[in-house]
């Protein structure tokens, strides 16, 4: 069968997977909730923007006079929210506008962050394991602009990497989730940004934050070696990309980490130097004979307008592509690339792209790869169905949780929505119904 | 003439390894050649010397440039050469004038790392400021041709600017004023000599440029790149000199405008001497000064932390403070008080000082030992009024050489401290908790100047309520207050702070003309000529 045919029939099948999936009233009310921001987008952009302030609020009042500022600003209003702009004219009215506006970004988090510690967390990600997904825990949290914040990040990651190990010691085995062809994999899985691990993170010097973050990135590395924890440094916006790669490969290649603990690293496939990355990557991993092998995480990224417009504002080239299609081909390639690097790499796929994700599988058996030796990632609250459907599957699927403070937490997640909510992203295709054809087309 | 749209020139993009090798290999080039000559240029004729000298403000040892200590007599020998060169400069074709304007540019677009080398060295600009201090000066350059081309044709008769009655005919054209002398500073070493001299000269002024006593190897180059882009020698002098020069070109009654960027002090100064009516003067002088600010940040309780710390360090400390736009004082609604000065004093702390050339280094030194001196007395009046001092750069280990100091973060004060009112032009902020917005912008009103301002909030409403009442040239909402661009921000004060129009603006070059009218019978005998 053609490659082109494969891919369909395999989208088709996880597309099955995912009507499964999203049967139960409950989720079928949240999604309108989150197709209400898409169609318009002032008011999604009023939401977020109140989403965003709502942990420097004071007091429900002054929830209530934000709420009302962004709406006020909106050129049409649904007729819905007159009864919202009718209550913020009495006090008593106030109060009880900012307490349901609160009560809704609660509500709206609880589908994004799994709870405010690891330990709150547990509920959920046992049962992720259960139906066999593993995670990935990210701890949300204010930006690090001093050295006292950078050591209380690592902190948390510490306690975070000791609670997580014990958490999933208890678990019941899941081979799928555990082993590989090239060998166990740990269950405890830590996400890190650098940018939190220092302030000193320069675009025009980046052995600065290399060297402040490295001592704290150290203690975590040997921490998670002793825990048999997975560490995974994520990437950040482009200003900050040589310092994470050049930190990662040079604390990897000291002695000490040379066997183990689990990295990982980040490929951003929307960055048009990618493939330059990506092949310096693959040339470390084979050439440190380090076991075991790097993870890379291939995504597209999550920064894209703020590339672009960041770019726009130097008057330089962004440096992303600019069209989505690109960066679409762009990380089929570099998905080839990774399965093909194998051994010397573990390959993660993190995409909420139907195509993108049927054309790792395909891509995964021409090479004559198992099932087993690719990793498919999604985000908690966004991708949990087509988790759902890749680990019913039978796939390798592991969910990126947030954990932090459900009403901060969420203002630092404004970003994944914005990224969610964009007109060209695949969950907005899909909820205008697009036909599979298109859906699944190559790029 | 048709040009391109004006865009900002790009700034280098130092995140790029490659880029940074580059201008690290400008600045071992530029080392090479030091000391550099920097003449008195009189029209055609040149006066080196040796008696005025720049030094690295980082390492006082290495002298950057040689100049002479031009004074009054050299000062009347320029103003000779700009006045018998100023008509036939006024009647060259505006095409041409601004030709050379973008002549220059190329010029100085072709020598990106040799210039911004050059700012890092005598000036202790970091790379990232002295890059955009090139790239503003060639925004000029290139903005001030389009608004003079603009302004040009702008009355010609298709679309008139003035009413028309039947039977007459009014246009209104603008003219060049005469002689021009620029009296630039030395924190913007490229940028505003390069912007204040081409401004007047495309306006068909002829020149005389009086650059900082300081920063006489950049104003040869801003000289250097004018003649090469095609201004002639006649019609731009170079006056290397200190007050004297300054106050002489100022008293001269051939000259017919002065352009001043720097202290309140001098601008005030410069206003009272060119208000005095000379033996021989034709000319009411007029005075286009940019001078101080006292410039405030306010925060309001629902502001983003995770943008405000930055942006408030960058405001306050970039070039260790040395821009007349920069913060010096923050206030702070009190909910959030204790949480900002807590973060901001950590941030303050990992603050870099050390050799401009150094990337990554926030504040280079200052740039003499008078300013590094005038910091310390501002500390100590700090402190002996019971003040919190929080000296930032912890760790930072500089040898006694360069004029560097600590950045400074001051709580405390007692509200009638002078360090509350008086420019100081250093690396202190003044930190203090208010009530609310509202008495945050009485205390701003409070003072005489009005230069740049900044705001954090997140409530419209609250944005639009303050942005009303600020009484500034320069309010920047949820960024950095310093950095405007040409064309974007166009950049001036109010008050005390200044006396143009803004500059980078639509309206700066008609500061540098006058404006004719001319209005003409076209009837004749009941018969409308037209």
């Amino acid at each position: 069968m053609a490659e082109r045919e494969q891919i369909f029939e395999v989208g088709r099948e996880l597309l099955q997977g995912l009507d499964a999936a999203r049967s139960g009233p409950l989720k079928a009310l949240d999604r309108r909730g989150m197709d209400l921001a898409t169609e318009d987008a002032e008011l999604r952009a009023a939401l977020l923007r109140f989403v965003d302030v709502a942990p420097a609020c004071r007091s429900v009042d002054d929830l209530a006079s934000h709420l009302l500022s962004y709406l006020d600003e909106l050129h049409q209003r649904p007729v819905s929210l007159d009864v919202a702009i009718r209550m913020g004219s009495s006090r008593a009215g106030r109060a009880a506008l900012g307490s349901a506006a609160l009560a809704g970004v609660r509500h709206v988090a609880h589908r994004f962050i799994v709870g405010e510690t690891a330990h709150d967390a547990a509920k959920v990600l046992r049962g992720l394991w259960g139906e066999g997904a593993a995670s990935s825990v990210d701890l949300l949290g204010e930006a690090t602009v001093t050295a006292a914040e950078a050591d209380r990040y690592a902190a948390r990651c510490a306690e975070t990497l000791g609670t997580l190990a014990q958490l999933y010691g208890a678990l019941p085995a899941q081979p799928t989730l555990e082993r590989d062809g090239a060998g166990p994999i740990p269950r405890a899985n830590l996400s890190v940004k650098v940018s939190a691990l220092t302030p000193l993170l320069r675009a025009e010097a980046p052995e600065l934050g290399e060297r402040d973050a490295a001592p704290r990135l150290r203690e975590l590395l040997r921490l998670a070696r002793r825990l048999d924890a997975h560490l995974h440094v994520d990437m950040e916006s482009y200003d900050s990309r040589e310092a994470v790669a050049d930190l990662v490969l040079s604390l990897l290649s000291e002695p000490e980490f040379a066997d183990g603990p689990s990295v990982g690293l980040v490929v951003q496939a929307y960055l048009r130097d990618s493939p330059e990355l990506c092949e310096r990557v693959i040339a470390w991993a084979q050439s440190s004979g380090r076991v075991p092998p790097l993870v890379v995480r291939l995504v597209k990224g999550a920064y894209w307008d703020h590339e672009v417009v960041d770019a726009r504002q130097h008057g330089w080239q962004p440096p992303v592509f600019e069209h989505k299609r690109e960066s679409d081909r762009n990380f089929e390639l570099l998905t080839r690339r990774l399965l093909q690097a194998r051994p010397h790499v573990r390959p993660a796929i993190a995409s909420h792209n139907l195509r993108s994700v049927a054309y790792a599988i395909v891509a995964n058996r021409e090479l004559g790869g198992a099932e087993r030796d690719v990793e498919f990632q999604v985000l908690r609250g966004l991708g949990d169905e087509l988790g759902q459907a890749l680990a019913a599957a039978g796939l390798r699927v592991r969910v990126y949780c947030p954990v932090g403070d459900l009403v901060a937490g969420m203002a630092y997640l404004v970003r994944r929505l914005l990224e969610n909510t964009a007109n060209e992203s695949f969950l907005a295709e899909q909820a205008r119904g697009l036909p599979l054809e298109q859906l699944l087309a190559a790029p | 003439m048709a040009l391109a749209p004006f865009a900002n020139e790009p700034t280098l993009e130092l995140r790029r390894a490659a880029v940074r090798e580059e201008l690290l290999d400008s600045l071992r080039k530029l080392d090479r050649r030091l000391p550099l000559r920097a003449p008195t240029l009189l029209g055609g004729e040149s006066r080196g010397g040796e008696e005025l000298l720049s030094t690295d403000p980082g390492e006082p040892e290495r002298i950057v440039a040689l100049a002479p200590r031009s004074g009054a007599e050299e000062a009347r020998a320029a103003v000779d050469v700009a006045s018998a060169s100023a008509s036939g400069w006024a009647h060259e074709p505006v095409e041409r004038r601004a030709e050379a304007l973008l002549g220059a540019a190329r010029w100085m677009r072709e020598r990106r790392g040799e210039l911004a080398a050059l700012c890092v060295r005598e000036c202790g600009k970091p790379w990232l400021e002295a890059d955009a201090d090139v790239a503003e000066a060639i925004d000029f350059l290139e903005y001030y041709a389009r608004r003079a081309l603009a302004l040009q044709g702008k009355d010609d008769g298709s679309a008139p600017l003035l009413l028309q009655a039947p039977g007459e005919r009014n246009t209104i054209s603008y003219r060049p004023r005469g002689v021009c002398a620029v009296i630039a500073p030395w924190n913007f070493p490229l940028a505003i000599p390069t912007g204040m001299s081409a401004a007047a000269l495309v306006s068909g002024n002829s020149v005389v440029l009086k650059p900082a006593e300081q920063a006489p190897g950049c104003g040869a180059k801003v000289a250097e790149a004018l003649r090469a882009g095609g201004v002639p020698a006649d019609v731009l002098c170079l006056l290397q000199g200190e007050a004297e020069a300054g106050a002489a070109l100022v008293a001269d009654e051939r000259v017919q405008t002065i352009a001043f960027t720097g202290s309140a002090r001098v601008g005030v100064e410069i206003m009272r001497a060119a208000a005095e009516v000379r033996t021989g003067q034709r000319d009411i002088k007029r005075v286009i000064a940019e001078m101080g600010g006292k410039n405030c940040v306010l925060i309001d309780s629902d502001a983003d932390l995770d943008e405000a710390v930055p942006a408030i360090v960058t405001s306050a400390f970039a070039y260790a403070g040395q821009k007349c736009s920069a913060a010096s004082r923050l206030l702070v609604h009190e909910s959030i008080a204790s949480l900002l000065g807590e973060r901001l004093a950590g941030a303050v702390q990992r603050l870099r000082v050390g050799q401009a050339e150094e990337f990554g280094v926030d504040l280079g030194p200052l740039i003499e030992r008078q300013a590094a001196e005038r910091l310390d007395r501002y500390r100590e009046v700090a402190e002996a009024q019971g003040a919190e001092v929080v000296s930032g750069a912890e760790g930072a280990d500089f040898d006694g050489a360069g004029w560097f100091r600590r950045p400074l973060l001051v709580s405390g004060l007692p509200s009638d401290s002078e360090i509350l009112r008086e420019e100081i032009f250093a690396p202190l902020l003044a930190f203090e908790a208010v009530k609310d917005l509202d008495a945050a912008l009485e205390r701003v009103d409070e003072l005489p100047f009005a230069l740049t301002g900044g705001l954090f909030c997140r409530d419209p409403h609250t944005v639009e309520r303050v942005a009303a009442r600020m009484p500034v040239g320069n309010l920047y909402v949820n960024r950095h207050i310093t950095g405007a661009m040409v064309a974007r921000h166009p950049f001036g004060g109010n008050r005390l702070s200044g006396s143009g129009f803004k500059a980078g603006g639509p309206d700066y070059l008609l500061q540098f003309m006058q404006a004719s009218v001319l209005s003409e019978n076209v009837m004749r005998h009941g018969l409308v000529v037209s």
